[in-house]
């Protein structure tokens, strides 16, 4: 058997690890135009100068050789899927018996004139930070535009290294696809108290300057001058290799529960893939490392012909800025998602705001939970996470849901009645142990 | 692969294995030193109380004493962006020089035994005990006065489990609050 994965970072090394694991003796190969396997989340800190280059390669320099895999480093640039093969831009075609795509996203750049001007950059590749570092003893003053989880990050890295950073954010709130408005608010105050201001409802047009970037015109006319500018607005999938094939395809290529695709023989996993979304009850993309490295782990398995489920992903996120923690899940935001359609979808919220800096709000619905931010004391979001992943109704445990009344002990009888959801072997052996 | 379980039933919630397993992920492995000098160490495992209201007429005043199961596939593992958390022969293991402090396994954790503390602190089965045997090879387990935390497989501790306690000196009879 023959297993061709295209990508190698988060879902695309799971799945080549799980293969290695099972099968010591298939052939696996990876086309990957990067010969590091490194962690992108892991790129702002590189861009701080909290870590090395080496500290973010999370997985040997020789991954490849050591799990004996065949790297075609080149760029795949089609399907053929008539001839099961990948064509790739230098080299020539790669047979496939099972095919994995993870060729995960790409920054998503906003439409503005002179968008593509050198001195620009997304945090997205080794290449971009590589390229962002050397200019810094030139740039004073950089533009963010976006005030994503990676908008902020950005941020927070150039500030690291005394650039005057301002971020100009087309929403009302940063991190809008993570937070509530008023936790939002907590980080927007925090950001710039450290020196970050950011500007709200503004929408760039253009970036202006010729040979070196001089500045980011805004669609009312100001200028806000800067040497530096990086984009954190979210991603897109990268979907060249489904274009012109009958792979299906919405916002994300679609699959099935065992993650694979519409046509046979070929898988998908991470950035890539819409996939059901446990909360949602429909497809979406959640492009996050922890969903990659599941799809990836699951889609590899599928594709040795083992049959696993998944169970769907969930939008989640964790991230500390300056000190102060936040974990969100779910469907805690209120403005629309990038996709359109559905979202906010909840009819009572439960929370508590002991300081200003220490939060907790839960998003209810029809008394099973929706979603959740955490801020300040995040210890128990796991526990919050669990319960709206097993869509129980938690009507008897309303009260008992925020801070540090939630511990597992109190949820264990509770976990016990609904031992049907709770199908892990861990959670069917506490159940075990208390009911004794 | 051997685990740790606590039995309900022999636990009174003396909160000794949290003193132990600070205590052995101090710098000294001392108490007395870790007072004296004020060195800051957490348990990487909680003595919690069983149930509560509405729950308690199923399991009151019970405690019972909780840190991370290694589960397999483990989904802090999965959540980790810097290779930290890593599986090594069954066991869950965070390597905490490579820990960033993305709390992506706290968010991840559904048991909630993964501390935030600088950097990721969980179970790591005592790894300066490697070479002990019986219940001194793990902390907790040589700290519980009743006999509560064994060591051993899941399948062993259902045999523990089906045997009926002894002495109504340990039953675990705490009154929660």
């Amino acid at each position: 058997m023959r297993y061709v994965i295209v990508g190698a970072s988060a879902a695309g090394v799971s799945a080549a690890e799980t293969l290695r694991q099972r099968d010591p003796a298939a052939e696996i190969v990876v086309i990957s135009d990067e010969r590091l396997v490194y962690s992108r989340p892991l790129l702002s800190y590189y861009l701080a100068g909290h870590l090395s280059e080496e500290g973010l390669l999370y997985r040997p320099r020789d991954f490849f050789e050591r799990l004996g895999l065949t790297l075609v480093l080149d760029r795949a640039t089609a399907l053929d899927l008539a001839k099961s093969q990948v064509e790739v831009e230098h080299g020539p075609p790669v047979p496939y018996d099972k095919l994995l795509l993870a060729t995960g996203a790409s920054a998503r750049f906003p439409r503005a004139e002179g968008i593509k001007k050198d001195g620009v950059f997304g945090l997205r590749h080794l290449s971009d930070v590589e390229g962002i570092l050397p200019r810094l003893s030139e740039v004073k003053k950089a533009v963010v535009l976006g005030a994503g989880l990676v908008g902020l990050k950005a941020a927070a890295g150039l500030r690291e290294h005394g650039v005057e950073v301002t971020m100009l954010v087309s929403s009302r709130q940063v991190l809008s696809q993570m937070l509530d408005t008023s936790s939002a608010q907590v980080f927007q105050d925090l950001f710039e108290q450290n020196g970050v201001p950011t500007v709200t409802g503004v929408k760039p047009t253009a970036i202006l300057g010729k040979d070196r970037i001089e500045g980011v015109e805004t669609a009312s006319g100001e200028v806000f001058p800067c040497q530096l500018v990086m984009v954190g607005k979210g991603v897109d999938p990268n979907l060249e290799l489904t274009e012109g094939t009958p792979i299906k395809v919405e916002y994300g290529a679609l699959v099935d529960q065992y993650l694979a695709t519409s046509v046979e023989n070929v898988y998908a996993a991470g950035d890539v893939v819409q996939a059901m979304d446990a909360v949602r009850g429909e497809s979406w993309i959640n492009a996050l490392w922890p969903c990659a490295v599941e799809q990836g782990r699951i889609a590899a398995l599928n594709m040795m012909g083992e049959k696993v489920a998944y169970r769907g992903s969930t939008r989640m996120n964790s991230v500390q800025f300056f000190s102060l923690p936040v974990i969100s899940a779910g469907l805690a935001v209120l403005t629309p998602g990038p996709l359109g359609g559905r979202s906010g979808e909840h009819d009572s919220t439960i929370e508590d705001r002991p300081s200003p800096t220490l939060y907790w709000k839960v998003f209810l619905k029809d008394d099973t939970i929706v979603g959740f931010v955490v801020m300040g004391d995040i210890e128990r979001a796991g526990l919050l996470k669990i319960l709206m992943e097993k869509r129980v109704n938690v009507s008897q445990i309303r009260d008992d849901l925020l801070g540090r009344r939630l511990d597992l002990g109190f949820l264990l009888p509770f976990i016990a009645e609904n031992r049907e959801r709770f199908v892990e072997p861990e959670m069917q052996e506490l159940v075990e142990t208390v009911g004794v | 692969m051997e685990r740790l379980f606590c039995d309900p039933r022999k636990c009174v919630g003396c909160h000794a294995c949290e003193i132990a397993c600070a205590v052995e992920h101090s710098q000294s492995k001392q108490l007395w030193s870790v007072i004296l000098n004020g060195e800051t160490v957490r348990p990487r495992r909680a003595v919690q109380v069983v149930g509560r209201e509405p729950f308690r007429a199923i399991q009151a005043g019970r405690a019972v004493s909780l840190g991370c199961h290694h589960c397999n596939p483990a989904p802090c593992v999965d959540a980790c962006i810097s290779g930290a958390m890593h599986k090594e022969k069954g066991e869950t293991i965070c390597t905490v020089s490579r820990c960033v402090g993305c709390w992506m396994c706290v968010m991840a954790c559904p048991y909630g035994a993964i501390t935030p503390l600088v950097t990721a602190l969980k179970c790591d089965l005592c790894p300066d005990r490697a070479g002990r045997e019986g219940r001194a090879r793990y902390a907790c387990v040589e700290a519980c006065p009743t006999g509560a935390l064994v060591v051993g497989t899941f399948e062993e501790f259902r045999q523990i489990l089906a045997q009926p306690v002894e002495s109504p000196f340990v039953q675990g009879a705490i009154t929660p609050a």
